[in-house]
């Protein structure tokens, strides 16, 4: 319970202090904000480990009337993983983010900003609660937003417009949708929800709150906000938003399908969520594959990544109580929202070292970087591998267990996505690293610090141990798993 | 462990010795007198073979499992064979040019001389099959040694036909053996009768052992191979290599077979048709060769026919043929009209031989062979000697025309006792062997109707060319059928052309629809289509749930 | 039965593997003594299991993943094959490339994916189960890349992109049968072969065909074949490995283990896919040869020649009878040695006469004699001469071939050999009987590049002579599939 609370609190806590104290204790206190709520995470994570999910009812308040927190397996991972890639965006930071380098009000911004996404984050992973949930999503919204246009060039303030514009639009909806629910059943609880009598503004309520989050989440076609955002924005900020905010919408919209009202889903609407996914993966691919800019590359990666997460609609469950072995699509989908987390942060702390090397992320200008920066190169290597999907990664074991499960239940055409995107994948990601493996260096590089360059490279071989070391994580991510999760929607 | 081998390791040492010889030339200093070694390469093979080829061996763990050791018809051949490459291994060593080609000539002639000895001792198909490879692809270099335009492309066909060769019979083997279900040559040949395929398995062993025994119609390569060799390789290719493939027909074609009926065809058909062609030969090398087609055409039908008489009168033929080669040899290095004369002489007396002569050896090996024969195939081998008498007579005019050398050369006199001896061989030794092999009366030689039998068609065969000796003959070069089909060379497969038109398009049409993702993600970004897809789709979930419900 | 062997069994590739990665470009004598050392005691731990394999043990090492992911490391007499066969050559390699490169640049990098490469070969034969097959698989692929590229010039680069654009939908195809087969009958174990009576005949079929186009981009079945000739642009050392024990073998290895363990002969038999699979095969090695026939270069003609020679495993498998699989196997093993010798020679006329067209050979016999010994004999088994390497494996494909009821494929071996000696022999002709251009500079006084040549020429002699023997690879062929696959 002290590890739930801690890790909403600590980060607030650090957040504030960042802005309150002078310049000079700013960094070392954001980086003990940083350090204890990582620990915090990994605590929690270890209790959920050894008691199961941690319930917590704040006030002593049951809900309806209080409001549950709730740590399960789920949330608790995604928990985990963030507070590695926010441990890893700070060691990053710490060096991109110096007053000398990115300006005094970049400086001063970062800080408070990351860590306040953090708490938003952490609360939206274990509030049960569809009011509390659209307050952190807003809170991860303004903090996003404003991650965007930190750096303050024209370019970044216009794409961070943009996406505060379809992200509002997105919470309009979403509120929209809790407000009719509450209105129908004087309960924002999940779990209070999924035992409900249900009435027909239900459908209109999920729709709502649905689309709300597919525009948050950045499915395609709501996606176009994204790529310029997240390739505008300082590259861990980048890191920050590509991996972990579309996270947090995407995990409601589980959470509300799965958990409130699973008896909702349709096979039309189920194959719908999944078709926009599959979308998402060929669209983001192909576009992918027409930029001239690593961040952009990776940014539209990302939209193509998120895709396969929402094949999870359809094939959760498969033919699970038959065949144990393809109950694991939903865990799959889980292992590529983890996987791709940390794989999707390394990629772009490389960029934001190739940034600071050569001052561009040009596909010509990073030519033949991997030379005088080995160390990245690897990295971003290591984080292709999982994009890709290829074993041993964490990538491949979300690809496995998404296609077992395709195969298991029949829906076997959803596995021309998984394969075909990963090929696309293999396409877009091919240019940037021959580029970095090029044996000519473009552009002389300016020296970076070992450490620094050391930090993508741990994410990614993370992502990729993520893979070789699935079974406890697979474990894990059962504790506290909606029974729908198993029998499929 | 089991045993290393089982028996005497007499035969494999016969076949492990010229192939010790064989790399003595790696030594660039010993290099250039390699050639002195050859006489004595095929030595232990002629002990050996003239002991009675004693013993037999097994050694497991060789190959797959070496097998050697001779029956009376291989050792006969055997000792043939060690003979007749005994004497052309002197001969070269007296008169081939010295230097680093020849230390390669050295080298092959050795590794073809094991091959030809293997033929003989192998017990085993393994050990056949590789005997046999060694000895007719290690023969091209003999063929080409010379590197004239002639003996190139005379190679070219040669290995072509070889390889082609190898691989029929190996296909052949592999029929028998998975039948057989074992590798003994004996055992295989029995499981033909009753193999799936056994047909076309003995179908494919007839036309690779053809073509090294110079069966109609694959003997192409013989008279274009035989006269671009150096005399002494013409000598032992004619004499003994294409035994070889005799040998292979006698030990694995099995006896009822609608086959040997096609053997016994081609055999006729090459025994008078490859005499006849040879007349329109100059060059005698070429005359001989031809020879050589119809004598081995005549074997085979002797094989076909299933005589007891084959080997014998394959000893003979074998002898006498290499003989007749190194005259050819003996007369360009002539310069007295002595021993012009001289050569001449053996020449002809080895001829008179090969026509079958009566008393002669020849005579007594187609007697022998006739043996057992029918009335009809009898007479034709009777018929035989008729063109033999006239493509024998044709060399022999031929030889008479080689120019002589203007000057003397040394060690001609103990080449030539060498070669006398040889030819004398030819002649005697039959005789010496007949009691033991032939199962026939020593005195039904003498017999008359048996002289005369050999006697007229010699006769004919004179009296024939003394009439075509007024006409002119046609004139045609060597390689028959070849010239028929009007190809000659073996034209190399050039690289075909790889069309490259389209790749440039294609890319230009993937691109631009690549480039429509990117105007249709513009076109997405624009408020109101975002804004209308958005309310669509929250429209569209409600819908689709509000089926449910 | 024990569980570190197998994994002691990748160490001596991995753990050079990943320190060499982080060694700095100038400490060579550091990284040859790690790669050698590496390659020398992998050796010796093969030897001392090959004895105790020989009667019948067999080493198991299990690592669970997520469920359904069963890494399983497992060796038996079919794993020891490829391995020693894979460690052989890694040594001999090794030698060779450290003398190939002397002290050129990105060594660390090279030798790192170089070992890699070795890794994931050992681990694809070790491989007990499909999911593990399919891991290694894949690092085999991405070992591999940066090895084609390595010399990052343009037709490097190229041959690099078509290597990745055959072998990723290859895999894609290959983990598509997994999933497929595996969603229906649980996790594949090669010591268990699945039970699929309950599989759709159809489907298993298609099933089949997935698994073998997976396996059959990287063994080079035509038409999936377009990158092997490509790949010609890596390095000499590179390519030795790629087509005599690295990527080819481990698609023709594939297929054994898919034909055997996976389905199993009968199945195969039952389901109608043996024979087509053999016609596949059978199109590949003529087509091979007959695109052989057509190259000017060297290497590339090689190259087709590997193409062809590597089907002939793929005919041993799909004709399902004990000779013809130990034919199969057997050449598994031969083309090895043979193609490795003549890449190496390939390599040397390259490198120390500047060599890369067939025209450049002539009269190279007198300049270079042992490149060109062993080239010869390579060669010379290739086409099947006896008693070379090559010919012992041809007769067991054809005996196996009367023996499955097949005769016709009699014609395809013979077709083979033919053709093969029709671009093979001209090669020796040109070494050995042409006058050589006078200006050529040349120089074979290079132990390092010709020894493992001679080595590997030797041993094409060697497995040949002594077929029969029990050590033999023959004679190992026979007790794989005596023990195992046996009736």
């Amino acid at each position: 319970m002290t590890a739930l609370i801690s890790g909403l609190v600590l980060p607030l806590l650090a957040a504030l202090a960042a802005i309150a104290l002078p310049a000079r204790a700013r960094l070392p206190v954001a980086l003990l904000g940083v350090g204890l709520t990582l620990a915090a995470s990994i605590w929690l994570a270890i209790s959920v480990w050894t008691n199961g999910a941690i319930t917590v009812s704040l006030g002593g308040w049951q809900p309806p009337i209080g409001i549950a927190l709730r740590a399960d397996g789920l949330g608790a991972a995604l928990g985990v993983m963030t507070a590695l890639v926010m441990a890893a965006v700070a060691l990053a930071a710490r060096h991109e983010m110096e007053p000398l380098v990115a300006g005094p009000r970049t400086s001063f911004g970062f800080w408070p900003l990351m860590l306040l996404l953090w708490a938003a984050l952490n609360a939206v992973f274990v509030s049960r609660d569809l009011f509390n949930l659209y307050v952190g999503l807003e809170l991860i919204t303004l903090t996003a937003v404003a991650l965007v246009a930190i750096s303050g060039k024209a370019e970044a303030i216009a794409a961070a417009l943009r996406y505060l514009l379809f992200a509002l639009a997105g919470s309009l909806l979403y509120l929209a949708g809790v407000v009719l629910s509450y209105a129908a059943h004087g309960t924002l609880d999940i779990s209070l929800l999924a035992a409900r009598t249900a009435v027909p503004g239900d459908a209109l309520a999920l729709g709502l709150m649905t689309a709300g989050l597919l525009v948050k989440t950045a499915l395609f076609p709501f996606h176009v906000w994204l790529p310029p955002a997240h390739s505008a924005a300082p590259a861990p900020a980048s890191a920050m938003l590509s991996a972990l905010v579309p996270k947090a919408s995407l995990l409601i919209l589980l959470r509300l399908w799965f958990e409130a009202m699973p008896e909702l889903a349709t096979p039309v609407a189920l194959f719908t969520l999944a078709g926009l996914g599959a979308l998402a993966v060929i669209w983001g691919g192909v576009l992918a594959l027409l930029q001239a800019r690593l961040k952009l590359i990776v940014a539209y990666s990302t939209v193509a990544q998120l895709g396969y997460i929402f094949l999870v609609f359809p094939l959760a469950g498969g033919d699970g109580a038959a065949q144990p072995w393809a109950a694991g699509a939903w865990t799959g989908a889980m292992f590529q929202m983890l996987g791709h987390g940390l794989a999707k942060a390394a990629m772009f702390l490389a960029a934001g070292i190739y940034i600071a090397a050569v001052g561009s992320d040009r596909l010509s200008d990073v030519r033949g970087l991997a030379r005088a920066l080995p160390m990245t190169g690897f990295a971003f290597a290591l984080a292709s591998i999982t994009l890709l999907g290829l074993p041993p990664s964490a990538g491949f074991t979300a690809k496995y267990l998404l296609m077992t499960g395709a195969f298991a239940s029949g829906q076997w055409a959803w596995a021309f996505v998984l394969v075909g995107g990963g090929l696309l994948a293999a396409a877009y990601l091919y240019r940037p690293l021959t580029a970095i493996f090029a044996r000519e260096i473009a552009v002389t590089p300016r020296p970076i610090p070992w450490g620094w360059q050391a930090v993508p490279l741990v994410l990614a071989m993370l992502s990729v141990a993520l893979g070789l070391l699935s079974s406890v994580p697979f474990d894990f991510l059962q504790i506290g798993r909606p029974d729908q999760a198993a029998e499929g929607l | 462990m089991s045993t290393i081998y089982s028996g005497s390791l007499a035969p494999f040492a016969v076949l492990l010795w010229p192939l010790l010889i064989g790399l003595v030339p790696i030594v660039p200093r010993w290099r250039a007198n390699a050639l002195r070694l050859l006489p004595f390469a095929p030595l232990p093979a002629l002990g050996f073979a003239m002991a009675g080829a004693p013993g037999s061996v097994v050694i497991p763990d060789l190959m797959l499992g070496v097998q050697l050791g001779s029956g009376p018809d291989t050792s006969l051949l055997l000792g043939m064979t060690a003979l007749v490459w005994t004497v052309a291994g002197f001969y070269a060593a007296l008169f081939m040019a010295r230097g680093s080609a020849a230390g390669v000539f050295a080298s092959f002639w050795c590794l073809t001389l094991a091959g030809n000895l293997g033929v003989f001792l192998a017990a085993d198909i393994i050990t056949f099959y590789i005997a046999f490879a060694a000895v007719s692809l290690a023969a091209w270099l003999m063929v080409v040694h010379d590197r004239t335009k002639d003996a190139l492309a005379a190679g070219r066909v040669y290995i072509a036909l070889a390889v082609l060769g190898e691989a029929a019979l190996l296909s052949g083997l592999m029929i028998g053996a998975a039948a057989a279900e074992d590798l003994q040559i004996s055992t295989v040949r029995a499981a033909f009768a009753d193999a799936p395929l056994g047909s076309l398995g003995v179908g494919l062993l007839i036309a690779g052992f053809g073509i090294k025994a110079g069966m109609v119609p694959l003997h192409l390569w013989l008279p274009l191979a035989h006269p671009a060799a150096p005399v002494a390789g013409s000598a032992v290719l004619s004499g003994a290599i294409v035994k070889a493939g005799l040998i292979g027909m006698v030990l694995l074609v099995p006896e009822e077979t609608g086959w040997r009926s096609v053997l016994i065809v081609l055999g006729l058909l090459g025994a008078f048709g490859a005499a006849i062609w040879g007349l329109s030969q100059r060059n005698p090398k070429a005359v001989l060769a031809y020879s050589t087609v119809s004598q081995m055409g005549l074997l085979l039908v002797l094989a076909g026919a299933g005589s007891q008489g084959v080997a014998y009168a394959a000893l003979h033929h074998g002898i006498a043929k290499a003989a007749l080669f190194l005259c050819v040899g003996m007369m360009m290095l002539a310069a007295s009209p002595a021993q012009r004369r001289a050569v001449l002489g053996l020449a002809g007396l080895v001829a008179l031989s090969v026509a079958g002569l009566p008393l002669t050896g020849g005579a007594l090996a187609k007697l022998a062979g006739k043996q057992g024969l029918s009335e009809m195939l009898a007479l034709a081998v009777t018929l035989s000697s008729v063109t033999t008498t006239l493509v024998l007579g044709w060399f022999l005019i031929r030889l008479a025309q080689i120019p002589a050398k203007p000057q003397q050369i040394s060690h001609w006199g103990g080449a030539f006792v060498a070669i006398v001896g040889l030819g004398v061989l030819a002649l005697v030794l039959p005789w010496v062997l007949w009691s033991g092999i032939v199962d026939l009366p020593r005195d039904y030689v003498w017999r008359p109707p048996n002289m005369l039998e050999g006697l007229w068609p010699v006769l004919v065969g004179l009296g024939a060319l003394a009439v075509i000796r007024r006409v002119k003959l046609p004139e045609y070069p060597p390689g028959d059928v070849l010239h028929l089909i009007g190809n000659h060379k073996l034209r190399p497969v050039f690289q075909l052309p790889v069309g490259k038109q389209g790749v440039q398009y294609r890319k230009r049409a993937t691109l631009r629809l690549l480039l429509m993702f990117k105007i249709a993600e513009r076109w997405l970004l624009h408020w109101p289509v975002a804004g209308s897809t958005l309310m669509g789709v929250a429209l569209a979930v409600t819908a689709m749930v509000w089926i449910a419900s | 039965m024990t569980t570190t062997l197998p994994v002691l069994l990748l160490l001596p590739s991995l753990v050079p593997a990943a320190v060499t990665f982080f060694l700095p470009q100038d400490s060579h004598a550091l990284r040859n003594i790690l790669q050698l050392g590496g390659a020398v005691l992998k050796l010796g731990l093969i030897v001392w299991m090959l004895v105790a394999v020989a009667t019948g043990a067999t080493y198991e090492a299990e690592f669970p993943l997520a469920p359904g992911l069963v890494i399983l490391l497992r060796i038996d007499a079919l794993a020891l094959l490829f391995i020693s066969l894979s460690a052989t050559l890694w040594l001999l390699t090794t030698i060779y490339a450290i003398a190939y490169f002397g002290t050129k640049a990105e060594l660390s990098r090279f030798f790192g994916f170089f070992s890699l490469c070795v890794a994931a070969t050992t681990g694809l034969a070790l491989s007990g189960s499909l999911i593990s097959f399919f891991i290694f698989f894949e690092l085999l692929t991405l070992s591999t890349w940066p090895l084609v590229a390595h010399k990052q010039d343009k037709p490097s680069l190229a041959a690099a992109r078509v290597y990745f654009t055959y072998a990723l939908p290859g895999s894609a195809a290959l983990l598509w049968a997994i999933i497929w087969l595996e969603s229906a009958t649980g996790p594949v174990l090669f010591t268990e072969p699945p039970d699929l009576s309950g599989l759709d005949p159809a489907a298993l079929r298609a099933i089949f065909a997935l698994f073998i186009i997976g396996v059959g981009v990287k063994a080079g079945l035509v038409p999936l074949h377009g990158w092997l000739p490509a790949a010609m642009a890596a390095p000499a050392p590179v390519s030795a490995l790629l087509h005599a024990v690295a990527v080819v073998k481990a698609g023709a290895f594939g297929v054994v283990r898919i034909v055997y363990d996976v389905f199993g002969a009968e199945n195969m038999t039952a389901l109608g896919v043996g024979v087509p699979l053999a016609i596949v095969a059978s199109v590949t090695i003529v087509w091979g040869s007959v695109r052989a026939l057509q190259q000017d270069e060297i290497k590339k003609r090689l190259a087709f020649s590997t193409v062809s020679q590597v089907s002939y495993i793929v005919l041993g498998a799909a004709l399902a009878s004990p000779l013809a699989m130990i034919g199969g196997l057997v050449h598994l093993v031969h083309q090895g040695l043979m193609k490795i010798t003549l890449f190496f020679c390939a390599g040397i006329y390259d490198e120390r006469a500047g060599i890369k067209r067939i025209n450049g050979l002539n009269g190279m016999g007198k300049r270079m004699p042992w490149t060109s010994a062993c080239f010869s004999l390579g060669a010379m088994g290739m086409i099947g001469l006896p008693p070379l390497a090559g010919f012992v494996s041809k007769f067991y494909l054809g005996l196996g071939a009367i023996e499955a009821g097949a005769p016709w494929v009699l014609a395809v071996l013979l077709a083979s050999t033919l053709l093969n000696a029709a671009y093979f022999l001209p090669l020796l002709y040109r070494l050995w009987f042409l006058p050589c251009a006078a200006n050529t500079k040349c120089d074979e006084r290079a132990p390092g590049l010709v020894l493992p040549a001679v080595v590997t020429a030797t041993a094409t002699m060697g497995v040949g002579l002594l077929a029969a023997s029990p050590i033999s690879p023959l004679g190992w062929a026979t007790l794989i599939v005596t023990q195992g696959y046996g009736p």
